[in-house]
């Protein structure tokens, strides 16, 4: 699922919203199990930043091994560190070094991590690929794909392509309004002109 | 060089006004409704000009006054004995001399000389001494009416009051004119926003004999400062001379006005720098490590990897503190008037420890620390915002925040009823109980305000603006109350029991406030 929006928008408020960071003025969300619906709750809820946030002064390694010390209990088929370093690629000399030292890429990769082990039913990532060099945004682009067969996935893009390739669903945030776009057509170009109809049919309201 | 001196002005008070209007806009409520075409609009423009030039004159004579009321007037009320013309001018001008270090108006790597001379590229030399000139007047109008006033009330003679401000600024040229001397022999500058360690210890032995010569009532005399003056204004006048026909002014301030200075300085009170600075005492080894489990373990490895800013300085207080008290036993044992007077003192001082005990607290560079190289990132997890969580870690950071301030407060509190018992003792026993006790107190008691004011009050969102002013306004009441108990006289006895009562209620409420409202309080500003 993404969103597909002017800048300014306001995805990072709606987000924001979602991960109760802010106060919502009115409404309320719902997430549906087993036909269930129940009110989203804290733990189902997952927040990748755009720009990497990462406690510097530890380890790769230590940030992990704190984060399952301290969600043991909640934490699903528990894997070894090493394990979630390979599953996110991150290679083994890296692995034991400050995350001050990481590149920009790695801590990116090491924060949606920390939000991946949790295994939370929803994860929102703000702008996931788009400050990463060409050969990490092949690698996290196929990560999402393999991400979001098992957890709702919501992330916010700028660039059309790129929500046209990896999402079941589009939906575009434009002044404060959600609006499902049809994906029906097998055409992307047609979906593609359809977005953009949309956009620009919002601005002349 | 008055042209230069026009353009410089002109373009200082552009970006003055621009930011006159721009905190108009963020001014609550209003701001949000007024349109960026602002900028341009005239009227706006001439009230800015207008503002920015009151702000100008308000700057040459508030500073001053507060300089002479806080640091001299305000400190002579306190030495009992003297001749307080002497005392004025004996701290007038050894903090003139230490100022002079400190504040030297042409190395300062300031916004306004990166944008004219690097970015506009303008006469360096011109930009420079027309500017210095002007801040040397401004000196000189600033601390008249005030050295005037406050000095012949002291007792000084009016010819004295006027040599004062020529004083200062013949310092403060003499020193210039040396860093441009070193730079000519060295091709190496002296940013005075990063004084050595040569220059701390000197403006420090300046400061102390500043204030130390008059409370043992050996203040220079006036007669003295008319040879220093004589000497300052020899030198003075070569060195004026000297900066006049300096020619490489060009060269000096390129390698003074990096990105890196100017970024430094500009944006102290903005997050980035601070966060910076910060990152950089991560210490890069690695190696160290922890056995411990979840929170221990995570805020065990913060304290392993922050030792520099976390234990190192709190010890060297506590050596410092300890010399002190050592200097001080051997001269109560050398002096018997010192000896009865320290004994006076330690019955009625124990307001001053407040301040004290305020200074070397070390909880603003703690949290500031935690802040920058661990919440501001763990924040955004939401794992680590839950109520289980934060409370489990302020337990942990209260207790190494209380063993930090705990170093230095240990020698004080030690030292004080040592001293006390050296210097005659006194009649009631409790006295030393007291003195030990409240000092142990205070500084628990700075340990947990600080650490529970960050919890309730963080101010700062993820891109480290300050979204919320609560926490300064705080942290500059707690300054203000601290330095008030300055002038107080108290006995020990009373003032000692009363603030041990004060400290504990405080520490049981603030604790109670941050169990119940911590969970919500601390996090990111939106």
């Amino acid at each position: 699922m993404v969103y597909l929006e002017g800048i300014g928008a306001g995805k990072t408020t709606f987000f924001n919203c979602l991960n109760e960071d802010l106060e919502i003025d009115s409404g309320e969300f719902y997430i549906e199990e087993n036909e269930d619906k129940r009110k989203i709750e804290a733990e189902d809820v997952g927040y990748v930043l755009s720009t990497p946030t990462v406690p510097e002064f530890l380890t790769g390694r230590e940030l992990l091994k704190f984060f399952i010390d301290i969600n043991k209990d909640k934490i699903k088929d528990l894997k070894t560190i090493d394990e979630y370093f390979d599953f996110m690629k991150i290679e083994k000399e890296d692995r034991d070094k400050l995350l001050k030292d990481y590149s920009h890429g790695m801590k990116n990769k090491m924060q949606m991590l920390v939000n991946i082990i949790a295994n939370p039913n929803v994860l929102l990532l703000d702008e996931p690929l788009t400050s990463f060099d060409v050969v990490v945004a092949e690698e996290m682009k196929q990560m999402l794909k393999d991400i979001k067969r098992e957890h709702i996935t919501i992330f916010s893009t700028h660039i059309m392509e790129l929500a046209l390739d990896l999402c079941d669903e589009i939906v575009i945030l434009n002044k404060g309004l959600l609006e499902k776009v049809d994906m029906n057509s097998i055409d992307k170009e047609d979906t593609k002109e359809r977005i953009i109809l949309a956009l620009k049919e919002e601005e002349n309201v | 060089m008055f042209k230069s001196f026009i353009l410089s002005y002109k373009l200082r008070n552009t970006y003055r006004v621009n930011s006159i209007i721009y905190s108009i806009k963020q001014l609550p409520l209003i701001g949000k409704h007024l349109p960026t075409s602002l900028y341009s609009s005239k009227g706006l423009k001439v009230l800015g000009n207008i503002i920015s030039t009151l702000l100008e004159i308000i700057n040459i004579f508030l500073g001053k006054a507060l300089y002479v009321l806080l640091m001299i007037v305000a400190i002579l009320g306190m030495y009992e004995q003297g001749n307080s013309a002497n005392n004025f001018i004996n701290i007038f001008v050894l903090l003139s001399i230490a100022g002079g270090l400190l504040n030297t108006y042409m190395f300062n790597p300031t916004k306004d000389k990166y944008y004219a001379m690097i970015l506009m590229n303008m006469n360096a030399k011109k930009y420079t001494l027309s500017n210095y000139y002007y801040s040397m007047i401004k000196v000189i109008i600033g601390f008249l009416p005030f050295t005037l006033i406050f000095g012949i009330y002291s007792g000084l003679l009016p010819i004295t009051c006027i040599l004062m401000p020529f004083f200062v600024i013949f310092i403060k040229t003499i020193y210039n004119a040396y860093i441009l001397y070193y730079f000519n022999k060295n091709k190496k500058i002296k940013n005075e926003n990063v004084p050595t360690k040569g220059i701390w210890i000197l403006i420090a032995i300046f400061v102390i004999l500043a204030y130390g010569l008059p409370a043992l009532n050996i203040p220079i005399t006036e007669g003295v400062f008319y040879i220093l003056f004589s000497i300052s204004l020899i030198f003075g006048t070569i060195a004026f001379w000297y900066v006049s026909k300096f020619k490489d002014y060009k060269k000096a301030y390129k390698s003074l006005l990096t990105q890196e200075n100017v970024y430094m300085v500009q944006n102290q009170t903005k997050g980035d720098a601070i966060q910076r600075t910060t990152l950089n005492q991560i210490e890069l080894d690695n190696k160290t490590s922890s056995n411990k489990k979840g929170f221990a373990y995570f805020h065990d490895l913060f304290v392993k990897r922050h030792k520099k800013i976390l234990m190192k300085s709190a010890k060297k207080t506590a050596i410092i503190t300890f010399l002190i008290f050592l200097g001080i036993i051997v001269g109560v044992e050398i002096n018997s008037d010192m000896r009865t007077r320290t004994n006076e003192l330690l019955m009625t001082m124990l307001p001053w420890f407040v301040f004290v005990m305020y200074i070397i607290n070390r909880g603003t560079v703690v949290t500031q620390a935690m802040f920058m190289n661990c919440d501001h990132s763990m924040l955004t997890y939401r794992f680590y915002k839950t109520p289980k969580v934060i409370l489990a870690l302020f337990k942990e950071r209260l207790k190494t925040l209380i063993k930090i301030n705990l170093i230095p407060a240990i020698v004080i509190s030690i030292g004080l009823p040592l001293l006390l018992y050296l210097t005659g003792g006194t009649n009631n026993y409790l006295n030393y109980v007291v003195l030990f006790t409240s000092i142990i107190a205070m500084s628990i008691f700075f340990s947990i305000h600080y650490l529970v004011m960050y919890y309730l009050l963080q101010p700062y969102n993820v891109n480290i603006e300050m979204k919320s002013s609560t926490y300064a306004v705080v942290q500059w009441i707690t300054y203000i109350v601290c330095y008030m108990f300055l002038q107080m006289r108290l006995p020990t006895m009373y003032f000692g029991i009363a603030t041990i009562v004060f400290c504990v209620l405080y520490c049981i409420i603030a604790l109670i406030l941050v169990y119940k409202y911590a969970p919500k309080t601390f996090k990111l500003r939106i």
